[in-house]
């Protein structure tokens, strides 16, 4: 029971951090549901990925990605451009803290003595990288199914074959 | 003789048109290549031909029929970035019906007329839900109800203090700097005297409503789609977004000595 509530408290979070994001951007009434459903879909399997035992990068990643398959079920959907789903979405995955202690890290370095300073360099490091590369591979993950399917507009999927010929002419 | 100077009323009004869209896209969040297909779009429904350069603050077109014996170039100023999704998906939707149902330029006018004056959400509610979303980063970062509050005002009042700023005109990363240095003061209270079990995210989370999120996920699929010097523009732009919440993030630290 209490690992049910758990999951409930973090999709709702995970849904309104991304409905907060999407009346940020001013996105069109529509797609705020299926922005909180693939906000909240995406963060699960993060979550998910992480409890498993794997990388947060990874996680991230694969969440990411399944936000931007989703995005483009949703841009048919709706007819919007997939990224307006997606950029909303993801946004709830980025990684504050890391950043945050980046920051942290460099602003005590410039007042550490010298014997604190190796361990301090490494952690600041350490939590750079995996800011960066979390946000790199946010944006690799939301990028990659519109990368894949090599079209330049998503709603080229609909056609058939005979009707993208005409289109081509 | 008439159908000349018809010709030359049409190729203007399309260019027109078509410098205004792609203008509007770019400050509302749109990524190059979507700009790039949109406005081609547009142009190959009409008939004509249509080249375009695209930079962060500006836009050229030159326009040409089939038969090259037109042409009409332009050059327009970008007005200033503000995300606005409810313009890049109603552009988007207008161009594919321009297409498939071969509107006249007039009827394209009045539906941009339309879309411009869609209304943004009302501020009350930006401010409450943006706000909402600063608590549920709160809640994220495994805070609990007591920090999630302290999340919540802080978020409110830093938000209110962009909008307010951002109004009177000052420079948008100044805005954004004023922003995230009253939410981090606010939270930064917290910190000082203690409140709740793990005020320090409440803290982090109070400043994450400034990310900037449509310039990262522009950078990536500009860069890799080939558009690298819109890329490395947006993605310098987005740097500067960060430094400047750090700044502000670093002042109210340094204040409180946390």
């Amino acid at each position: 029971m209490d690992i049910f509530l758990f999951i409930i408290n973090k999709w709702i979070w995970l849904g309104c951090a991304a409905i907060g994001f999407g009346i940020l951007f001013n996105v069109p009434v529509r797609t705020l549901i299926p922005i909180f459903i693939m906000a909240v879909m995406g963060g699960s399997i993060k979550f998910l990925t992480i409890k498993l035992g794997g990388e947060i990068v990874l996680g991230s990643f694969l969440g990411a990605t399944l936000i931007g398959f989703l995005s483009i079920i949703a841009a048919h959907i709706k007819h919007s451009p997939p990224f307006i789903f997606a950029i909303p979405a993801v946004i709830p995955m980025v990684p504050g803290v890391f950043a945050y202690r980046m920051m942290l890290g460099i602003m005590r370095m410039t007042d550490v003595g010298h014997a604190a300073f190796p361990g301090l360099l490494e952690e600041t490091v350490s939590n750079g990288l995996n800011a960066f590369f979390v946000l790199l591979f946010l944006a690799v993950g939301v990028s990659a199914p519109m990368l894949l399917t090599r079209t330049e507009s998503a709603k080229n999927f609909k056609l058939t074959i005979h009707a993208k010929q005409e289109h081509k002419k | 003789m008439e159908t000349v100077n018809l010709k030359e009323k049409e190729i203007n009004d399309l260019c027109r048109l078509l410098l205004e869209m792609g203008a509007l896209l770019m400050s509302s969040g749109a990524n190059t290549s979507r700009i790039r297909t949109t406005i081609m779009r547009i142009a190959s429904a009409y008939n004509y031909h249509a080249e375009l350069l695209v930079t962060h603050r500006a836009l050229m077109l030159t326009v040409y029929g089939k038969d090259k014996d037109f042409f009409f170039n332009r050059l327009k100023r970008t007005p200033p970035h503000g995300a606005n999704f409810k313009m890049v998906s109603g552009i988007s939707r207008m161009s594919w019906k321009i297409v498939e149902e071969k509107w006249s330029l007039e009827k394209v006018v009045k539906e941009l007329e339309i879309l411009k004056n869609i209304p943004r959400y009302p501020r009350w509610i930006v401010l409450l839900v943006v706000s909402l979303a600063g608590a549920s980063f709160c809640g994220l970062a495994g805070g609990k109800i007591t920090e999630c509050i302290v999340a919540y005002i802080a978020t409110l009042c830093g938000l209110f203090i962009r909008q307010e700023t951002a109004k009177k005109g000052y420079n948008s990363y100044l805005c954004i700097f004023a922003g995230a240095f009253i939410s981090s003061m606010l939270a930064g209270l917290a910190v000082k005297y203690n409140i709740g079990d793990y005020p320090q995210r409440a803290l982090i989370s109070s400043v994450l409503y400034l990310i900037p999120g449509i310039p990262l996920i522009n950078t990536f699929s500009d860069l890799v789609e080939g558009n690298i010097m819109n890329g490395i523009v947006r993605g310098v732009n987005g740097l500067i977004i960060a430094f400047a919440i750090a700044m502000g993030m670093m002042c109210a630290i340094l204040i409180y000595h946390i």
